[in-house]
């Protein structure tokens, strides 16, 4: 009943609610603007091979998207390594992408004839056998899987499932690979079983970039019963790893950093083996940042610098771990000069690269926050040589902190010194409670008037009769007198 | 003049407008109530008597434009203008008004001033209380200011002297104990 | 021709004897009903209808007169023309009724009473003259009211002739009275004047620059429960998001409990507001005027330029006020570029207005051009304050008063009563611990009540 009375309404307006509300939805998405990195200081080789599956294709992708340097050699790469699965579908996509890469004028010229005579042709003959092969593989999986059903032998059921995702994953079908992993788990009999569904679905989950299933599955996966016994200790170990390096993931991208920070901080590089996901390597750098730009001083200590454990992923980045420490230290300005120059590379990698600009700023925050903390009053002028940044510069962004109330200062401008305010206590409690006091009188005269409305039963019905109508001409004229102008 | 005639006189001459017989009131009576509102520094009810006084009312009363442009004036917050705007002679009907206007106007002018200005040239002093400049010297003298040169450094006035004397009243003390005792239960 | 106009007379007559013996026997409900069914006889007679009046008293039988001349306003002016004057008598006749009629008696019609306020302020607002129906309408509303916090549909009324008469002083005893209760009239309140009242009230707040109530007010608005799209509320909607602007420097969250309709199909409809706010969020003046200018059209038609330039003033001000919570000093002109201000002057003038205000504490220092930044000098230990506190507190435990006795009410109601059983009923089949559970909950608000 109610639905034509808004249609009338709308027609009355002229107007489409849905095209008006449209482009408020968007808004969620982090945004990507496109961007090109000039002068990476990446060993393309070495990084692919950190990397095995849709991880390394999607990787090689994003680099060739975003560094025309390096384009076409990781094009070449991802499709060498794409023949060696069932994807025609990416084996495609790369061609097509490499035939736009030659075609782009402006690349430098030794690069296009050192390159002209290896490039690559797209293969159809390949295509078509990788194609049919597949056909026939799944073929076979699903009459298996048939059959096993018919037996109704739970294990076997479970592994066919498992083996048809395993395929359709290789030949780039996440969405039925998603459904096959997911549905072995109705024949699952031990822990084990249970574990190795989740880790499934969240290898697919992350490719898929579908966080919050991620998220949902490792706690499935750690509240699996027995968990921490299904599989021999060292095995363990590699699950939780495993699992910790996905929900750490998982919250950088949502930029929960802290949240992943802590995820990440809790890998064991002994048994960090999954090239599918991310390199040991990745796990040092989103664990690092992720802690610099939201950890305090002492959590930093603790946690990053004395933890055995992540000290050795540490040792992987070596630029990292001086960075750190150097924050540490309270060199700051050798610190954020580091911090640019690994910037380039950084930007390459897929997931943190749209995180960079937000981490970078929080940790420059919290080191102008750190910087100031011990002072009752700071020279601005010498603050400034310390950050790498001219006096007026630094006053905005003090100005930025200042307001978000991350520190508790005032500056004098007029002698450009920065001064620690103490907060009396005992008035802002004083004009906390008025203000409490204030919004509780408020909320109750609402209600009060509420419960009255609501006993007189005072609600907008529909259109009927002229009821609306005759509101809204009344509105006009009393409208007029409102424009208060001065 | 005493805050409470002025009330008096306020309230009979809003009811005045309101009663009077097809809705106009006479031209005398929106000089009053205009001129009683800008007293109060009441600019907003100002503002909008003055939208709804007939045009032809306002067209035909010298005396009423006069006294709108000094609220329009205190509205600007030019306060230079609204001094010179002020100087006139006004009639017998808002004659004491206007004159108690001018006082509080000033008066609102040096205590904004000994607020806001830790230091201002004695031109500025003198403008924003519609004095001259000897003149303005004098009531900085008077108050007890420093001047140097041209500069002249105002004495915060303090607002509470004539607060201060109320203390604690038995009465406050007893609700007190009465609202300690109903947090207690 | 003779018999039909007697036969006429002869049910007029029959109207004024019920009148007069149903009165004098005190039958009021009985009467009311015999108005009820004679209204299309009045109007038939329009011409008669004022020896009907002649024949009537204004105390003893007010009923019978608010029949006729709500009759007599509906209908057009016997005297042809439409201009004030022809309408006087009819106008000093109501006025009359309103300032002499027996309360007591009209009550027994709220609904009639309110519809010849309703009419009236209507020809006052044809004829252009809404200022004369201002202490009129005060006067109505105070006779038919149980008590002060009532609510009846002439405010609303009341409230669009002060606005249109630009008057808005004597709403004031009203408007700042908080609403408890809402007459009952004729059994049915017309959402339309709820709505209209607080968006009216709103108007004037923001008018009187009251921009805390006025907020409250459309808060109420577009709170009303609401299944359709009403343009009252659509309206209310914009005005609260610029007035919200302009005391928050944000859109205050809308209340949970406010219709679906309002986040459905309100906020799309509003699509300018909503840019506004985005650019006031980036506290870029500039950002503010570029939209300003890009939906100028929109404001202008929907009445509300004058406030979005409000708006725009407002900005000005929180980007000083901001400065006062970075800054201990700063120059006047890096007031200016950072206030997004012309230059020293203005910055100065701002810096006054808003020192005389009371919105910043500063200093001002013209002998090298700086401005110093102080915290609120407020220490919350002078005898006044104690006694701003006090009066909050009772202000605060008089509301938890009114709501635990409107929980005593309910609680007492026989339908929840009712309710509370058949719930217990269908849990467990046994009765035996209904009463127990009831009086369990009443002796729960009954705890402690505190009176200062």
């Amino acid at each position: 009943m109610p639905l034509p009375i808004h249609a009338e309404v709308f027609q009355q307006n002229a107007m489409e609610p849905m095209q008006v509300d449209a482009p408020t939805e968007d808004n969620d998405n982090t945004e990507e603007e496109p961007y090109i990195v000039e002068n990476p200081t990446l060993d393309l080789e070495v990084y692919a091979n950190s990397y095995t599956g849709l991880a390394k294709l999607y990787r090689l992708i994003y680099i060739a998207d975003h560094c025309p340097t390096l384009r076409l050699e990781a094009l070449k790469m991802a499709i060498t390594y794409v023949m060696t699965t069932y994807n025609t579908g990416i084996y495609q996509t790369l061609h097509k992408k490499l035939q736009e890469a030659i075609g782009t004028p402006g690349l430098p010229d030794i690069a296009a004839q050192s390159t002209s005579q290896d490039i690559p042709a797209i293969d159809h003959m390949w295509l078509e056998s990788k194609s049919k092969k597949a056909a026939l593989k799944l073929e076979k999986f699903d009459t298996d899987l048939k059959n096993y059903k018919s037996n109704s032998i739970k294990e076997s059921i479970r592994r066919g499932h498992d083996d048809l995702g395993d395929h359709y994953l290789d030949c780039g079908d996440l969405s039925n690979a998603l459904k096959c992993y997911s549905r072995a788990r109705d024949y699952c009999t031990s822990g084990k079983h249970v574990v190795n569904m989740c880790l499934n679905v969240i290898k697919v989950s992350v490719y898929l970039q579908n966080w919050s299933h991620v998220i949902s599955y490792v706690t499935k996966a750690e509240n699996t019963p027995d968990f921490s016994e299904v599989h021999g200790k060292d095995n363990n170990q590699a699950v939780i790893t495993k699992l910790k390096i996905a929900a750490g993931l998982a919250e950088l991208t949502t930029m929960k950093y802290k949240m992943a920070a802590r995820h990440f901080l809790q890998a064991s590089l002994d048994h960090c083996d999954c090239p599918e996901l991310l390199s040991p390597g990745n796990v040092a750098l989103y664990g690092g940042l992720c802690a610099l730009a939201t950890f305090e001083r002492n959590e930093l200590q603790k946690q990053v610098i004395f933890s055995s454990s992540f000290k050795l992923f540490l040792e992987l980045e070596p630029q990292l771990r001086d960075i750190i420490f150097q924050f540490y230290n309270s060199k700051y300005a050798s610190c954020l000069k580091l911090l640019d120059e690994i910037k380039d590379n950084i930007l390459l990698d897929m997931y943190i690269a749209p995180h960079v600009n937000s981490l970078y700023t929080q940790i420059r925050n919290r080191a102008l926050i750190q910087y100031f903390s011990p002072y009752l009053s700071a020279d601005m002028r010498r603050m400034a040589t310390a950050f790498n940044r001219t006096v007026s510069a630094l006053e905005n962004e003090l100005m930025q902190l200042i307001l978000e109330g991350q520190i508790q200062a005032r500056i004098d401008s007029h002698n450009k010194i920065l001064y620690a305010k103490d907060v009396d206590q005992r008035s802002t409690t004083f004009e906390k409670s008025i203000s409490v006091g204030k919004e509780y009188q408020r909320r109750t005269r609402m209600l009060i008037l509420r419960a009255a409305m609501l006993k007189h039963r005072i609600h907008v019905k529909g259109q009927a009769r002229d009821t609306t109508q005759g509101g809204e001409l009344s509105v006009a004229p009393g409208n007029s007198s409102i424009v208060s102008r001065n | 003049m005493v805050l409470k005639e002025v009330e008096k006189l306020l309230d009979e001459l809003e009811k005045a407008e309101l009663e009077a017989p097809n809705g106009g009131a006479t031209p005398q009576t929106y000089t009053q109530l205009l001129a009683v509102y800008l007293y109060q520094n009441d600019i907003c009810n100002a503002k909008y008597l003055w939208k709804r006084i007939p045009a032809n009312v306002k067209a035909n009363s010298n005396e009423l434009q006069q006294v709108w442009l000094v609220g329009q004036r205190m509205w600007q917050r030019d306060w230079p203008a609204v001094h010179a705007a002020l100087s006139t002679e006004w009639s017998e009907d808002i004659n004491s008004i206007m004159n108690a206007l001018k006082e509080n106007v000033r008066e609102r002018a040096v205590i904004l001033i000994s607020e806001a200005y830790s230091s201002l040239t004695l031109i500025t002093l003198a403008s924003m209380t519609g004095l001259s400049a000897p003149e303005a010297q004098t009531l900085a003298t008077e108050r007890e200011w420093k001047i140097e040169g041209d500069m002249v450094q105002p004495k915060r006035i303090d607002k509470d002297y004539h607060l201060g004397q109320n203390s604690l009243t038995e009465d406050q003390l007893h609700k007190l104990t009465q609202f300690v005792s109903f947090l207690e239960n | 021709m003779m018999k039909v106009s007697s036969l006429m007379a002869s049910s007029l007559e029959l109207f004024v004897n019920n009148v007069r013996t149903l009165s004098t026997q005190g039958n009021f409900r009985e009467l009311c009903d015999i108005i009820n069914k004679s209204t299309t006889t009045l109007a038939r007679n329009g011409p008669h209808l004022d020896n009907v009046l002649e024949t009537l008293d204004l105390q003893q039988h007010s009923l019978g007169i608010l029949a006729v001349l709500c009759v007599k306003l509906s209908l057009p002016n016997a005297n042809g023309a439409n201009n004030p004057d022809a309408y006087k008598p009819l106008l000093n006749q109501v006025q009359d009724f309103i300032v002499g009629c027996n309360g007591e008696q009209v009550r027994f019609a709220p609904d009639t009473y309110t519809e010849l306020c309703h009419l009236l302020s209507q020809l006052l607002i044809d004829l252009q003259m809404p200022l004369r129906g201002v202490d009129l309408l005060r006067r109505a509303i105070r006779k038919i009211q149980l008590f002060d916090s009532q609510l009846t549909s002439i405010h609303a009324d009341l409230c669009q002739l002060c606005l249109l008469s630009k008057c808005f002083k004597p709403a004031l005893e009203f408007l700042d009275t908080d609403i408890t209760g809402i007459s009952q009239e004729g059994g049915y309140f017309d959402a339309k004047y709820f709505l209209l009242y607080y968006y009216y009230g709103g108007m004037i707040y923001t008018a009187l620059k009251n921009y805390n109530r006025a907020l409250y007010f459309f808060e109420v608005c577009i709170t009303t429960p609401a299944m359709s799209v009403s343009h009252i509320m659509l309206e209310a909607y914009k005005k609260y998001m610029l007035v919200s602007l302009i005391l928050h420097g944000k859109i205050v969250t809308i209340p949970k409990h406010a219709s679906q309709i309002v986040n459905r199909f309100i906020k799309p409809l509003s699509q300018g507001y909503h840019d506004i706010a985005t650019a006031y969020s980036t506290n870029s003046c500039a950002q503010v005027n570029t939209v300003m200018t890009k939906h100028q059209e929109l404001f202008v038609r929907d009445h509300n330029w004058g406030l979005v330039k409000q708006v725009l003033r407002y900005l000005y001000k929180k980007n000083i006020q901001r400065l006062t919570k970075t800054f201990l000093t700063l120059s006047l002109t890096d007031v200016a570029s950072r206030a997004q201000l012309p230059g020293p002057t203005e910055a100065e003038q701002y810096i006054l207005n808003m020192i005389e205000d009371g919105e910043i504490f500063a200093t001002i220092n013209q002998k090298d051009g700086m401005v110093v930044f102080h915290d609120d000098p407020e220490k919350y230990n002078s005898p006044e304050m104690l006694a701003r506190l006090e009066k909050e507190m009772e202000a605060c435990t008089e509301l938890d008063k009114r709501v635990l006795e409107m929980e005593e009410e309910v609680l007492l109601a026989p339908q929840y009563v009712r309710k509370v059983c058949c719930h217990v009923d269908q849990d467990e089949p046994l009765t035996g611990p209904v009463h127990t559970n009831v009086t369990n909950t009443q002796g729960q608000s009954k705890h402690s009540t505190y009176s200062m």
